[in-house]
């Protein structure tokens, strides 16, 4: 494992921050997740136009964030995979049922560095290797940001969970960069 | 004490045409038949967190920061909001000034049906909301005194929370009397009802 190894996986955070503005975000709700601990210092900073709802749980992520939707705002939802796991139910009911578009950062807290860039089914950690197989159980489209050239997929995500009316998963693999 | 139409009258009758309510089941079936009973059509500007116990709390206070011009109602239930008490906190941070959350505090789950104990049912909502933050919290248990109460408590500036001490639906179901089938649009309703509000809120409905 080199650092450089790592650098290959991390997106700084002001380029995320970016392409979340690229999007239209206007709110990120979250429960605060250790993959994504450099957008999450970036926002309790400040950032004009991105308002920061911080929430109890996941479950009160999803339910407020689906609010903002149904009331013509655009959030982003950060958590982390156990989080993702802790909010099934509200997802099934938000947006498998009641088909509210939704976009999720998912961060994949516990994953092994060496596990970056090989099949996250392949990590040594249910918590890590469980997520791919439960979206696809749960018909949860999904996309991986890997790298910085990857940040296009959330603009994709956004355009999927229009058509679909539907969640959709974008899983942030390596700790942001802090840059 | 106050039965559930009693409870939920007022807030059909008496809530602006332009305020949004966000309701749990329990709420939900009693003012379906408020609505039916005065001849209303079905509001597009309801929507019922079902079945899903515990999320209206938020579902309100996402309406309520995206829409801050108008009022928002979230009707929820002892037992509901049991589930997801953090959101008192979660509702007290963003501090909506046009938000009133109205508890339905009938110590019970599957009211009406099993009338099944909820986990505390002598909890103080009163109390949790007001150490969590929220502006104004209180305890309406006179079905006389209510609807005068509901307006005064809609007009103030929130997050306002009002425990409101109701009696169980008659039990219908037991031996002979076995629950039925639930039908497709108790997981269908929400769906539909999230998108006759959207339409509303752009003035398409």
């Amino acid at each position: 494992m080199t650092d450089k190894h790592l650098k290959d996986h991390s997106v700084p955070a002001s380029r995320y921050v970016a392409a979340l503005r690229q999007c239209g975000v206007g709110h990120v709700v979250t429960v605060p997740d250790w993959v994504q601990l450099a957008l999450h210092a970036r926002l309790e900073a400040g950032e004009d136009g991105l308002a920061l709802i911080n929430t109890c749980n996941e479950n009160q992520a999803v339910t407020v964030a689906a609010g903002l939707t149904l009331g013509g705002q655009r959030p982003v939802l950060v958590m982390q995979n156990q989080g993702f796991y802790n909010c099934v139910n509200t997802l099934r009911a938000v947006c498998l049922d009641a088909r509210i578009p939704l976009v999720l950062m998912v961060g994949q807290f516990g994953r092994e560095f060496d596990n970056l860039g090989q099949p996250a089914t392949a990590s040594r950690r249910t918590m890590v290797r469980l997520m791919e197989p439960l979206l696809d159980i749960l018909g949860i489209a999904f996309h991986r940001l890997d790298a910085t050239a990857d940040l296009p997929c959330i603009e994709k995500a956004y355009a999927q969970a229009a058509d679909t009316g539907n969640a959709v998963v974008v899983l942030v693999s390596a700790p942001l960069a802090w840059s | 004490m106050m039965n559930m139409i009693q409870a939920c009258a007022p807030i059909a009758q008496r809530r602006p045409a332009d305020s949004l309510l966000v309701a749990t089941m329990g709420a939900m079936f009693a003012l379906d038949r408020i609505e039916a009973e005065l001849g209303l059509p079905k509001p597009a500007n309801r929507i019922n967190a079902v079945p899903l116990m515990g999320g209206s709390a938020g579902i309100g206070l996402g309406l309520a920061l995206a829409q801050p011009q108008r009022r928002v109602i979230v009707v929820d239930g002892d037992a509901s909001l049991l589930m997801e008490l953090g959101s008192l906190n979660t509702v007290a941070v963003q501090a909506p000034a046009n938000l009133l959350h109205v508890v339905i505090h009938n110590g019970a789950q599957f009211s009406g049906l099993a009338n099944s104990r909820s986990p505390h049912a002598s909890f103080s909502f009163t109390q949790a909301a007001r150490n969590a933050g929220y502006r104004h919290a209180e305890t309406v248990d006179d079905p006389a005194a209510w609807p005068a109460r509901f307006s005064a408590l809609l007009a103030q500036d929130g997050p306002v929370l009002v425990d409101l001490m109701v009696a169980p639906m008659p039990q219908q179901t037991g031996p002979g009397f076995e629950q039925s089938e639930m039908p497709d649009v108790q997981f269908e309703r929400m769906g539909q009802e999230a998108r006759a509000l959207q339409a509303f809120l752009q003035g398409t409905s």
